[in-house]
């Protein structure tokens, strides 16, 4: 048997015996804060109920309740991630609050932008002119199908939402790092469910396989904010092309 | 001066002569065939005059003359006193031959050379030959005398030498660039020798290493008498022998041997290189020499294990990938066998943790070894773990950091961890009675900075405590702590729980710092580290704090000297014998805190830790002092140390030292064989004689003529303004004689 998966075999054994976690409270776990920009939430249960999924599925400990912020709030910079949902056009962003998102980024926060209504484009304008207002000279770019955002802890071949959308994500870069990703997919429509377990919206046209694979983005968005390009790492690369069954690059 | 000329001086004539001679014959039978008999010869005269004078003029011949100054001057006895001259007898010799010209040297003046030209007097001829230069740089010598020979009185230099130069220069290129005629007699010592010699010719070693990395030092060998032999080469490092191998050197040829090594300290290591010195070894002294490497880390190997992926996590490890010095391993646990990943593992990205590989066969090569709210329980860890108590006591580092899964939470209680960490951990399944029971606490707070330690480096975060303490105010409060019974003994604490108590009593501490047999370990028991950079940044516009202080950790947990409390350096790191050693001190005790007043004693110590020189010095208000000492007189390895004087050190305490080289010999004895054709070149160049000590003439027989050429002076006899009219009536005279004679 091979070594690594013997390996496997005893950690899996034995994390079934693990310790009782005490955990230091709410503010060491992730928080999947929204971004509150004047307007009425699109899809309110989103964000609580990602963080249940990554508390489910994996060993991040999240916030099941999850608050939002003003970008020119102070605590905004509590809590490095923000989920930015948004299904309509926005007003400008006031001065402060591009200062607080810059600042929010150039310190290492990172933002999930996600557009709940992309066939009507207003949330799409309004977003794009925040970006170039907030990072000047650093457009939205595409992100490459191999970027680490589809292998951190799934592995994706492209993103989906509640609807299929376009195939790829955008994204800004700072320092080595994504900092700023923008999906037009309704990641938040397919994650919401109502107070009775309900899923909110259908998801087209893939259905609820559609829907577990924009679950597993919406995971490893958040994996990836924690990680970063920790599964580009010379140790894991070999292992996960021979997974892949693609071989080397 | 005299000015003479040259016997045979160059008319130099543009065209050359034999140009000129048929022009003129061509001329000549022109008018012969013209004029009638009579007056032939005298027309034939004026017209030659008419074209020599116009071709004069024309083409300007030059009178080139040169110019050679020779007058007698006085003599000068340039002696070796290069070490090379303590080979044999050579100093004797040439000892025994200034006594034979000691009477005859009423003119002669007498000087040393070696790496300098040095004044020495007829009567004091024992230290005149004593060798003791390192180098032999006679070009350099006889430069600097005739250099120095203001009035130009110098005729002639006897040197008196081995001939064995540090650098061979063309001695003519020396003659007629700087030598201004000075005639340089030679008397080679030694040339007769039968050398037995077993030498280190060449020693070339890395200047710069890599802590754990291969080096290697390449040695040349040369065995001269004796026939071929076998030679045990051995590389020490302090008194340990790090390195060894036999060469076989044939007999009058080099051989090269390379040693490895591996350095393993960081800062300025000091090698040596031995071959075993024989009874009958001419020359013991370069049988040892010791070279000096600086030894870097060429990137810091961290392992970083995380239980769980957390900011605190995340911005430690996005520090750690940043930093181009820093070789990060990580492992982060991703999911544990309680979630439900909701797909079947070819679908995730996750791979098993390698433990037997990291703990087991890798575990040596980190530098560092981070557990970041990592618990070993489920991984079946539990056999690594003496594997790690035993690489920190062999002096790798430890950190361990906060959170639900660190500490007594992580069931480090009575495991091999808890024997290296610096804190006293309490056990998750033995309350005690009356002590806290729980292994956490929660809620926010801002770390306090113990007093006695604001200038350790992990918490300085200004250049002085009051700045230090400014900039702690200003940082974002830690959330939640672990908790723990206590310190251990030595170990220090240099952040604490502003509320929480300690379950032995006292504050909590939250930074603490220690070591554990070689290594240094590291507690941090919170898991919000990272609110030094995002949080704090944008209440203040400052994100730099966390790598700040994490970057300093790693130093310092890797023992870089930079961030050492005491130091102890020299101004240089190589030296001659008996040099002037500066040595400065800026100690500090394990707090950081200077020694201030305290009475220390700077001294050389050699590698067998013998003093070789020393003064006792009090340290100023901030643990500094500077003083010089008097350097080793035998080549090698040596230490610049610092010893704690004061009565509370029960002996003689080492606070910090350096390492320094003396060389000796080195380059000057590495070939020390007679060179009197070198001698023999330097005569022929300048004019001089060459002689062996036993057939040296008296000293008032060497020629003492200098002859200095002064250079060329070209004249132009033609060149004057009456050339012209001259032309034109000699032409004149010619005509108005042609006319008369009837012809055209």
């Amino acid at each position: 048997m091979n070594l690594r998966f013997l390996l496997l075999a005893l950690f899996v054994s034995a994390a079934l015996s693990a310790s009782v976690a005490h955990a230091l409270g709410e503010p060491s776990r992730v928080e999947i804060r929204a971004v509150d920009v004047g307007q009425a939430e699109p899809r309110p249960t989103a964000p609580r109920r990602l963080a249940w999924e990554i508390r489910k599925r994996t060993s991040i400990e999240t916030v099941l309740r999850p608050g939002r912020v003003r970008l020119a709030d102070p605590r905004l910079f509590e809590s490095p991630f923000l989920y930015w949902p948004g299904s309509e056009a926005f007003e400008p962003l006031s001065e402060a609050e591009i200062v607080g998102l810059r600042r929010f980024v150039e310190f290492g926060g990172f933002v999930l932008v996600d557009d709940n209504g992309p066939a009507n484009g207003g949330f799409d304008r309004s977003l794009r002119r925040a970006l170039t207002r907030a990072f000047p000279g650093q457009p939205l770019a595409p992100l490459p199908a191999d970027h680490t955002v589809f292998r951190s802890f799934y592995l994706l071949d492209r993103p989906v939402g509640r609807v299929r959308g376009p195939t790829h994500l955008e994204g800004i870069e700072r320092g080595g790092r994504l900092a700023v990703v923008y999906s037009r997919h309704d990641l938040g429509g397919a994650w919401a469910r109502d107070n009775l377990g309900s899923w909110v919206h259908p998801v087209t046209p893939g259905g609820e396989a559609q829907r577990e694979v924009a679950i597993r983005l919406g995971v490893n968005l958040v994996m990836y904010a924690l990680c970063l390009d920790y599964k580009d790492d010379q140790v894991h690369a070999p292992f996960i092309m021979r997974r892949r069954g693609g071989g080397g690059p | 001066m005299t000015e003479t000329f040259d016997p045979m001086p160059e008319l130099a004539v543009p065209g050359g002569w034999v140009v000129a001679l048929v022009a003129g014959l061509a001329f000549a039978a022109l008018v012969a065939f013209e004029v009638h008999r009579g007056t032939r010869g005298w027309l034939l005269g004026l017209r030659i005059a008419t074209a020599m004078a116009g071709w004069l003029l024309c083409v300007q011949p030059r009178w080139v003359v040169e110019r050679i100054d020779e007058r007698e001057g006085r003599v000068t006895v340039l002696v070796d006193g290069s070490r090379s001259m303590e080979v044999g007898d050579r100093a004797q010799t040439v000892r025994a031959l200034l006594d034979r010209w000691e009477g005859d040297s009423d003119e002669a003046t007498l000087q040393r050379f070696g790496s300098l030209l040095e004044p020495a007097s007829w009567q004091d001829l024992d230290a005149a030959v004593r060798p003791r230069d390192d180098e032999t740089r006679l070009a350099a010598a006889l430069e600097s005398l005739v250099e120095a020979d203001v009035g130009e009185r110098l005729g002639a230099v006897v040197v008196v030498s081995d001939g064995a130069e540090s650098d061979e220069i063309d001695p003519a290129f020396v003659a007629a660039e700087s030598l201004r005629g000075v005639r340089v007699h030679t008397v080679s010592v030694g040339a007769d020798e039968q050398l037995r010699d077993d030498a280190l010719v060449s020693l070339e070693g890395d200047r710069v290493g890599f802590l754990r990395r291969p080096a290697q030092v390449r040695v040349g060998l040369r065995v001269s008498g004796g026939g071929d032999r076998n030679i045990p080469v051995t590389l020490y490092e302090g008194n340990e022998v790090v390195a060894e191998q036999v060469a076989h050197v044939a007999e009058g040829e080099t051989t090269t041997v390379v040693l490895p090594f591996v350095p393993r300290r960081l800062g300025r290591g000091v090698y040596r290189v031995a071959i075993p010195v024989e009874a009958d070894d001419d020359v013991p002294a370069n049988n040892e020499r010791a070279f000096l490497i600086h030894v870097q880390r060429d990137k810091l190997r961290v392992l970083l294990v995380a239980g769980h992926p957390t900011w605190d996590v995340r911005f430690l490890r996005s520090f750690l990938e940043r930093d181009p010095g820093i070789d990060l391993i990580s492992f982060f646990i991703l999911r544990t066998t309680s979630d439900l990943t909701m797909a079947p593992p070819d679908e995730l990205a996750l791979i098993p943790f390698p433990t037997d590989e990291l703990f087991r066969e890798h575990l040596g090569s980190f530098d560092v070894v981070v557990f970041q709210d990592f618990d070993y329980g489920p991984y079946q860890m539990a056999s690594y773990l003496p594997r790690i108590r035993a690489y920190v006591e062999r002096g790798g580092s430890f950190a361990m950091v906060g959170g639900e899964k660190s500490f007594a939470s992580g069931g480090y209680a009575d495991t091999p961890i808890a024997d290296i960490l610096p804190v006293d951990l309490p056990r998750i399944d033995d309350p005690q009675p009356g002590l806290d029971e729980r292994l956490v606490t929660l809620g926010s707070y801002a770390p306090e900075v113990d007093a006695e330690r604001i200038r350790h480096p992990l918490v300085a975060l200004g250049a002085d405590p009051t700045a230090t303490a400014s900039a702690w105010a200003r940082l974002a409060p830690l959330e939640g702590a672990n908790l723990v019974d206590g310190v251990r003994a030595g170990a220090q604490v240099l952040l604490s729980h502003p509320r929480a108590r300690a379950r032995r009593g006292g504050k909590l501490p939250l930074l603490v710092t220690g070591t554990f047999g070689q290594g240094r370990v590291l507690a941090l028991t919170t898991d919000t580290s990272w609110r030094w950079g995002l949080p704090s940044g944008g209440v203040s516009g400052d994100a730099t704090a966390h790598e700040r202080f994490w970057d300093r950790s790693l130093r310092w947990l890797s023992r870089d000297p930079s961030l050492e409390p005491a130091h102890v350096t020299t101004d240089r790191e190589r030296y001659g014998p008996e040099a002037t050693v500066r040595v400065r001190a800026h100690l500090r005790d394990a707090r950081y805190q200077p020694l201030s007043l305290r009475s220390v004693r700077l001294a050389l110590l050699d590698a067998a830790g013998a003093e070789t020189s020393g003064a006792d010095v009090v340290l100023d208000a901030e643990g500094q002092a500077e003083v010089e000492l008097l350097g080793p007189t035998a080549a090698g390895a040596y230490r610049a140390v610092a010893l704690d004087l004061s009565p509370s050190a029960a002996q003689e305490q080492h606070i910090a030292e350096q390492w320094f080289v003396v060389e000796s010999g080195g380059e000057e004895l590495a070939d020390p064989r007679a060179r009197p054709d070198r001698l023999q070149a330097w005569s022929e160049a300048t004019g001089g004689s060459s002689h062996r000590a036993s057939d040296a003439p008296s000293l008032d027989s060497f020629d003492a003529t200098r002859t200095e050429h002064l250079g060329t002076v070209s004249r132009a006899p033609f060149a004057s303004p009456w050339m012209l009219p001259l032309v034109a009536a000699i032409f004149s005279l010619e005509w108005w004689v042609r006319r008369r004679a009837g012809a055209r």
